[in-house]
């Protein structure tokens, strides 16, 4: 201003001349950079959203179905003789009879049927007929028979899964002219598949199993499930919660409120940055070699799992949580101060509640982060095949292999039968679910205990 | 100035609360405060006045050591309260910060309730053993605060909700309720309106009786209301150090002279 003091009033602008109700050149050249401006910004939020959107509808259009599954309502009976030939009832010779004896007798029950109602196609065999039902119905008949061997004797209603083809057909994957390139399946299948679901036998109802059944091997997708994965990624979100709070939100404490400003904390806080930015799998190498190859730990564990990504979102953890004490305003420090409160009063009585919102909302998203981490679980062995549930923690669950949500979706989707890819859908339909879940609590939770000042 | 009106004021001439000898403080590379020495009284408010950046604050915080907290500040010097150096090395701050109160320039009152306000320094000091006791303290801080009227009916809605006046008001109430025996003023009205302002004015001329007040102010016409000892602050020099009324109709040094009259600030 004081230029224009010197050389009387400043003379840039002419005066007079110009009306408010018309914009001069200069203001028209802002207006229409504002505006490209805007558009610009509207434009890059149209394309991302275009992206999330085809992306969800590939997604939900592939995955839904995996939802669904086509399954034979049979009438068994039970025969005596051919379950039990030695008649004693006992587990022992139970036993003794293979799935394949419970197959024939499932078989048997789906032929008699068809003769029953004089449904019949021309070209498909009794064997054929045997094809509809999933590898995995006998396999459960016989659990049931051997978990309770009353039944034997007893007619009963069972549900039996029909195999892939039958279930892709019903889900229109499967058709007559990709079934006559197919080896494991004929059109004139498809044709008894339609005469049977006019019937009423075969249907289409939503699967519970496909979120409760363990993975399943190639022949039969149809019994493959999410169980153990659920139950694997809930043991490591639990573990990482437990151990990266505590340690995260100590750490954050004192480098923010208490650790000396010298070169070695700085040498931390540029490692903390840096450890950040470190691939994934890098975790996962750490992981196997101290955790599994030193520490002896049981390959394809939840704990494993869980200590890898712990210390994968530690660093991030910490970031958030220092900017949420950063952020609460130095007044605040100085008042306690003043009153003669000690740091640690200082930091447990006022900073820590009023970053508390920050903190955990950081970490709620620090573990979505990790649930739907995949590489470093791929290098500890999370990724075999599973087949048996882990038992509860307080049997030490947490030791005994599962594998997790994203690796599930990976290994599924690896596979050659396209009913494992919908599958792989459909477990990134349940991933996205829990995510949504943790965000959502994430905003409750900020919403909630957030307070002004 | 010479034609300004001061009060004629008892001046207590007891002996002093607290001595400075020798005060430097040094942030970094920048020497804020120069040699300073100084004799605060009992009972006695004192104002610190200054152009900005001269200083008035830093020695404000060293009376409490929260210049502790900035970890560029290093401090020399001496100061003495009741004849005990508070930067020995066995002071713990902590506990000197029961004994010397402060109260900031933006109103910063705790993100909790009324009473839980006042009640934060007696509870974390142990200075009580029940409910009523602590009940007690908190009603004779907001009275002697002039808050208790006004607070009285709401003593659990958050002390953020209250006016600013009333705001700075709770701050003074939490920084007595320590009972302190010395207590610090950072600009305490700057913030304020002119109602508030002399709400808290006459505030600090009551609190004279309990302790001793130390008040920065850049408002010569405040220092003239509340002080009786007033000390002018230059460039990290303490210039003169007087009565204030002394200092405003008659300075001995020139450069306190062309302040007050205006010339500098
Ligand atoms: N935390 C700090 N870090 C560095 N310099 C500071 C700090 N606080 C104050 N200063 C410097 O010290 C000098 C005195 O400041 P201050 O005591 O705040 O002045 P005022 O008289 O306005 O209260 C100023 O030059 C200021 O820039
Ligand atoms: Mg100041």
């Amino acid at each position: 201003m004081t230029d224009a003091t010197a050389s009387g009033l400043p003379d840039a602008r002419p005066q007079g001349s110009s009306s408010l109700l018309q914009q001069d050149a200069l203001m028209k050249r802002r207006n229409a950079a504002e505006a490209r401006f805007k558009f610009y910004g509207i434009a890059a939020i149209s394309v991302s959203l275009v992206t999330l959107c085809v992306m969800l509808w590939t997604i939900f259009s592939d995955g839904v179905s995996a939802f669904r599954q086509a399954s034979l309502e049979l009438t068994v009976t039970l025969d005596a003789e051919r379950l039990d030939p030695q008649g004693d009832r006992s587990l022992e010779s139970l036993s003794k009879v293979t799935t394949i004896g419970y197959g024939n007798l499932l078989t048997a029950a789906l032929n008699d049927y068809m003769a029953e109602r004089n449904i019949s196609v021309e070209g498909v065999s009794p064997k054929q007929v045997g094809e509809f039902i999933s590898r995995d119905a006998p396999a459960r008949l016989r659990n049931m028979v051997l978990a309770d061997p009353e039944l034997i004797g007893q007619t009963i209603r069972f549900g039996a899964f029909a195999s892939g083809r039958i279930d892709g057909y019903m889900k229109g994957r499967v058709t007559m002219a990709s079934a006559a390139l197919d080896s494991n399946i004929t059109p004139e299948q498809l044709q008894l598949a339609d005469r049977l679901i006019e019937a009423g036998v075969l249907k289409s109802a939503f699967n519970w199993r496909f979120l409760t059944n363990p993975d399943a091997s190639d022949q039969r997708p149809e019994s493959a499930g999410l169980g153990i994965a659920i139950i694997g990624s809930l043991y490591m979100m639990f573990l990482v919660a437990i151990m990266v709070l505590p340690i995260g939100v100590a750490a954050s404490i004192y480098l923010e409120e208490f650790a000396p400003k010298n070169k070695w904390t700085d040498i931390i806080e540029v490692n903390i940055s840096n450890l950040a930015a470190v691939p994934s799998i890098v975790y996962g190498i750490l992981g196997l070699a101290i955790f599994i190859n030193f520490a002896k730990l049981p390959a394809s564990a939840p704990i494993v799992g869980a200590l890898v990504l712990t210390l994968m979102t530690l660093p991030t953890i910490i970031i958030a949580t220092r900017a949420s004490l950063r952020a609460v305003p130095p007044s605040i420090r100085d008042a306690a101060l003043g009153v003669g409160a000690s740091k640690m009063q200082t930091v447990f009585h006022h900073v820590l509640p009023l970053a508390a919102p920050g903190i955990m909302t950081g970490t709620i998203l620090g573990l979505a982060s990790a649930l739907g981490e995949t590489a470093p679980l791929l290098l500890i062995g999370m990724v075999a095949f599973v087949a048996n549930y882990p038992s509860s923690p307080l049997e030490g669950g947490f030791f005994d292999p599962a594998t997790a949500l994203p690796v599930q979706v990976y290994s599924w989707a690896s596979r050659s039968d396209p009913a494992f890819i919908e599958r792989s859908s459909g477990a990134i339909i349940v991933l996205l679910a829990f995510l949504l879940v943790m965000n959502i609590l994430a905003i409750v939770l900020r919403r909630r205990f957030e307070r002004r000042w | 100035m010479n034609d300004m009106r001061i009060v004629e004021r008892d001046v207590n001439t007891q002996k002093a609360k607290i001595t400075a000898r020798g005060v430097q403080v040094h942030y970094g590379t920048t020497h804020a405060l120069k040699d300073v020495n100084v004799d605060i009284l009992a009972n006695t408010v004192t104002a610190f006045i200054g152009p900005s950046g001269c200083g008035k604050s830093t020695f404000l915080r060293c009376l409490n050591r929260m210049n502790d907290t900035v970890a560029s500040a290093r401090v020399s010097g001496e100061i003495l309260i009741d004849g005990e150096n508070i930067y020995d090395k066995r002071v713990d701050p902590v506990q000197l910060r029961a004994k010397v109160g402060m109260v900031f320039q933006k109103p910063n009152p705790f993100p909790k309730s009324i009473y839980d306000n006042v009640a934060y320094g007696p509870k974390i000091h142990g200075m009580t053993r029940n409910k009523a006791e602590l009940d007690e303290i908190v009603e004779k801080a907001l009275r002697k605060a002039a808050l208790w009227n006004e607070a009285k009916d709401r003593l659990n809605s958050p002390g953020t909700g209250l006016s600013g006046g009333q705001q700075q008001r709770l701050c003074i109430a939490r920084a007595i309720a320590t009972a302190p025996e010395v207590l610090l003023m950072d600009e305490p009205c700057s913030a304020l309106d002119p109602i508030a302002t002399a709400q808290v004015e006459e505030l600090i001329d009551e609190l004279r009786a309990s302790f001793s007040v130390v008040i920065v102010t850049h408002s010569m016409q405040q220092a003239a209301r509340v002080s009786q000892r007033t000390a002018f602050f230059h460039l990290g020099n303490l210039v003169e150090y007087g009565e204030t009324g002394t200092i405003f109709t008659n300075p001995s040094d020139p450069r306190t002279e062309s302040y007050i009259s205006g010339r500098i600030g």
